[in-house]
C-alpha cells in the first residue's frame, strides 16, 4: 500500500513543476488547444507594490513548498530505494531459505526411505531368522550347539530330534555337559577323540554307539563343526546327529543273509565235491575189492599167508569205503524245502545281496520283471544259490574289462507250463572249446575255481524239474537261463 | 555148474573195474564180455541174446537208464544188475521199479554180486 502511495507521489513532482513553469499549457489543453481569449495580460506595473510584495511572497512560499516537496520526494525515493533493496535482499534470503528447506526435505525424504528400507530389511531378517529357527527345530536330524568356552562343553541349544534321540527334554539338556549325555558305557576312545577335535578346532565325523537316557543303545552318525564369533574365535560347536540304527540293522540283515547264502553255497560246493570225490574213489576201491576176491578164490586152499594178506587188503578197502560213506552222509545236501515261490521277489532279494559286490566291481545290475509271472514250487535257498552262482560268473566274465559292465536279469513266462529266468552279461563270453564242458564237475576256466558252480546249479534246477543252459550273445557277453515249471493249481 | 558157461556182459566206463569184475566172475565159471560204453554193447547184443548184464548207471553217452530203456524197446529179456558209485536216497527203489534184477552200490563183495546174478538168471 505504502509502495503505491510512494509511486504516486513520485509522479506528482513533474506535474507540479509543469504547472509552475508553464501555466498556459494547461489553459490551452482545457480550451481544446487554442489559446483562451482572456484580454490583455496583466501589466506588472499595474500591480500595486502590496500586490507585488504579496505575489513575491507567494512565489517564495511556492518555491519553499516546491523545495520541501522535492526534499520529501527525494527522501521518500531514498526510503523507497532502501526498502526496495531490503526487499530484494529479503527475497534473496527467502530464496536461500527455501533452497535449504528443500534440501532438508530431500534429506529427510532420503532418511525416511532409508528407515523404511531398514525396517523392511529388519522385518525380512526377523522372518528369515524365524524360518531358520523353525527349520532347525523341525529337522529330522538331531542338532545341538555346545559352548566350548565353558568347562564340560555345555549344551546351549538342542532341537526336537536331538531330544527324541537322546531321551532328554529341552530343559534337561540346557546347561548340561555334552559328554555326560553319552552314558557311562560310551566308547572312551571316541569321547577322547571328539574332545581332541574340539581342542584343535577342527571338524569331526564318525559313527558310534550311543545310549539314551533310559539306557537303550542306538547307532548314530555325528558331525561336529566349529562356530566362530565376529572376532574369529571359536566359541561354539554345532553338532548334527543322525540315527543310523535302522540302516545298520538293514545292512546287518543283508550281510547276514548273504553270509548264510554263501555258507550254504560253500557247504553245497563241498558236499558236491565230496560226492564227486567219493564217486571217483569208489571206482578203484571196487576194482581192488574185486581183484582180492578173485585172487582169494584163485588161491582157494593154497598159500595161506598170501590169502591172509589179501584179506587185510580187503578189510582196508572196506575201511576206506566206510570213511567215504560217513563223509558223504555228513555233507549230504539237506532235503529241499519246497514252497510256492514268487521268482520276481526271489530275484529282487538276491540282487540286493549282490549290490555291494556290483558296486565294488563297477557293474550295473538291471532287473526286468514280468509283472504277471505265476508262482513256482521250489526251494528258496537252492534257487537263490543258482542265481548267485550265475551272477557271480557274470561278474567274473566282466573282469576282461568291458567299458559298460552290465548284468540284466530278466524273468518271463516261457510257455503255458514254464517260466524262465535269464542272466545276460556284457562280459567276454564263453570260448567255443569250453562250451561242451560248461556243466561238467571240476571243469573251470578260473584260476581259483573248483568247477562246481554250474554243475551244482544244473543239478538244482533239474531237481526242480527245470533246465539250465548257457549261450554266447550275438554281440558281446553270454546269457545263462533256467526254466522252472509253474505251480499247478490244485484240481477242482 | 553146467558145462555150458553162462554169459555175463559188463558195461562200465572204468577200465579197472571192468578188468577186476571180469577176473572175479571168471573164477565163478562165467563167460564174460566187457564194454566201456553202452553203444559198444549194443553192437553185439540182439533181442535174443541170453545172459546177465552188469550195468553201470553213469556212463558217457547213453547212460544206465537209457540202456535199460533201449533193451526194453528191443524186447530183450536180459536180466540187469545195476551198479553205481553214487549214493542217493531212493535210488535203489527207482532202479528196482524199472524192472532191474538188483542194485549194488560200489564197492561190493563178491557174494553180494553173485546173489544178484543168480537171482537174475532165475528170473528169466
Amino acid at each position: 500500500m505504502g509502495n503505491n502511495y510512494k509511486v504516486k507521489t513520485a509522479k506528482q513532482k513533474p506535474k507540479l513543476e509543469l504547472k509552475l513553469r508553464k501555466p498556459n499549457i494547461k489553459k490551452r489543453r482545457l480550451s481544446g488547444g487554442k489559446p483562451l481569449k482572456t484580454g490583455k495580460p496583466p501589466d506588472k506595473r499595474i500591480l500595486s507594490k502590496a500586490e507585488q510584495l504579496l505575489l513575491r511572497g507567494f512565489v517564495s512560499d511556492l518555491s519553499n513548498v516546491r523545495d520541501d516537496l522535492g526534499e520529501k520526494v527525494r527522501r521518500q525515493t531514498d526510503e523507497l530505494k532502501l526498502k526496495s533493496g531490503q526487499l530484494r535482499h529479503g527475497a534473496d534470503r527467502q530464496q536461500r531459505s527455501d533452497k535449504r528447506i528443500q534440501k532438508q526435505t530431500d534429506e529427510l525424504k532420503l532418511k525416511s526411505g532409508q528407515l523404511r528400507h531398514g525396517a523392511v530389511r529388519q522385518l525380512k531378517s526377523d522372518e528369515h531368522i524365524q524360518i531358520l529357527t523353525q527349520a532347525i527345530k523341525s529337522m529330522t536330524n538331531g542338532m545341538f550347539l555346545i559352548d566350548v568356552r565353558k568347562p564340560n562343553f555345555l549344551v546351549v541349544f538342542s532341537n526336537a530330534a536331538f531330544q527324541t534321540m537322546t531321551g532328554y527334554t529341552e530343559r534337561e539338556l540346557l546347561g548340561r555337559g555334552y559328554f555326560s549325555l553319552r552314558g557311562a558305557k560310551a566308547d572312551s576312545g571316541v569321547v577322547a577323540e571328539i574332545k581332541r577335535t574340539i581342542r584343535q578346532g577342527t571338524h569331526f565325523r564318525g559313527e558310534m554307539l550311543g545310549f539314551k537316557r533310559a539306557g537303550q543303545q542306538y547307532w548314530f552318525q555325528l558331525r561336529l563343526a566349529p562356530v566362530c564369533s565376529a572376532s574369529g574365535a571359536i566359541t561354539h560347536y554345532v553338532g548334527i546327529q543322525t540315527d543310523v540304527t535302522l540302516m545298520w540293522q538293514r545292512d546287518f540283515e543283508i550281510k547276514e543273509q548273504r553270509e548264510e547264502l554263501l555258507h550254504v553255497t560253500r557247504v553245497g560246493k563241498l558236499a558236491e565235491f565230496v560226492s564227486s570225490l567219493a564217486h571217483e574213489i569208489s571206482q578203484p576201491l571196487t576194482a581192488i575189492l574185486s581183484y582180492t576176491n578173485a585172487a582169494q578164490r584163485l588161491l582157494a586152499d593154497r598159500e595161506p599167508q598170501i590169502r591172509e594178506i589179501l584179506q587185510y587188503i580187503n578189510n582196508d578197502d572196506i575201511r576206506a569205503t566206510e570213511v567215504i560213506r560217513r563223509l558223504r552222509s555228513l555233507l549230504k545236501r539237506g532235503e529241499p524245502e519246497i514252497k510256492p515261490l514268487d521268482m520276481n521277489a526271489l530275484v529282487k532279494d538276491t540282487v540286493v545281496l549282490m549290490t555291494t559286490d556290483a558296486t565294488i566291481r563297477n557293474t550295473v545290475l538291471k532287473i526286468k520283471f514280468d509283472a504277471r509271472l505265476p508262482l513256482i514250487n521250489g526251494d528258496r535257498i537252492q534257487l537263490q544259490q543258482v542265481l548267485l552262482n550265475l551272477i557271480s560268473n557274470s561278474f567274473d566274465a566282466m573282469e576282461c574289462g568291458p567299458e559298460d559292465r552290465q548284468i540284466l536279469i530278466n524273468t518271463a513266462r516261457r510257455d503255458r507250463d514254464t517260466i524262465a529266468v535269464t542272466v545276460k552279461d556284457t562280459g567276454c563270453g564263453i570260448p567255443t572249446p569250453n562250451m561242451p564242458k560248461l556243466f561238467s564237475r571240476f571243469f573251470t576256466s578260473k584260476s581259483d575255481g573248483l568247477g562246481m558252480g554250474l554243475s551244482i546249479s544244473r543239478s538244482i534246477v533239474e531237481g526242480h524239474g527245470g533246465r539250465l543252459d548257457g549261450t554266447n550273445n550275438p554281440g558281446r557277453g553270454a546269457t545263462f537261463f533256467f526254466t522252472l515249471p509253474i505251480k499247478q493249481k490244485p484240481a477242482p | 555148474m553146467s558145462s555150458i558157461k553162462k554169459q555175463i556182459f559188463i558195461v562200465d566206463d572204468d577200465e579197472s573195474v571192468c578188468r577186476a569184475l571180469n577176473m572175479l566172475l571168471i573164477t565163478y565159471g562165467f563167460n564174460v564180455m566187457t564194454f566201456h560204453t553202452a553203444e559198444d554193447f549194443f553192437n553185439v547184443v540182439t533181442k535174443d541174446t541170453l545172459g546177465c548184464l552188469i550195468l553201470d548207471l553213469h556212463l558217457p553217452g547213453l547212460d544206465g537208464w537209457g540202456t535199460q530203456r533201449r533193451l526194453n524197446e528191443l524186447g530183450s529179456k536180459l536180466p540187469i544188475v545195476m551198479i553205481s558209485a553214487d549214493k542217493n536216497e531212493g535210488l535203489k527203489e527207482r532202479i528196482l521199479k524199472t524192472g532191474a534184477a538188483g542194485f549194488l552200490q560200489k564197492p561190493f563183495h563178491d557174494n553180494e554180486l553173485m546173489a544178484l546174478i543168480n537171482q537174475g538168471f532165475e528170473s528169466v
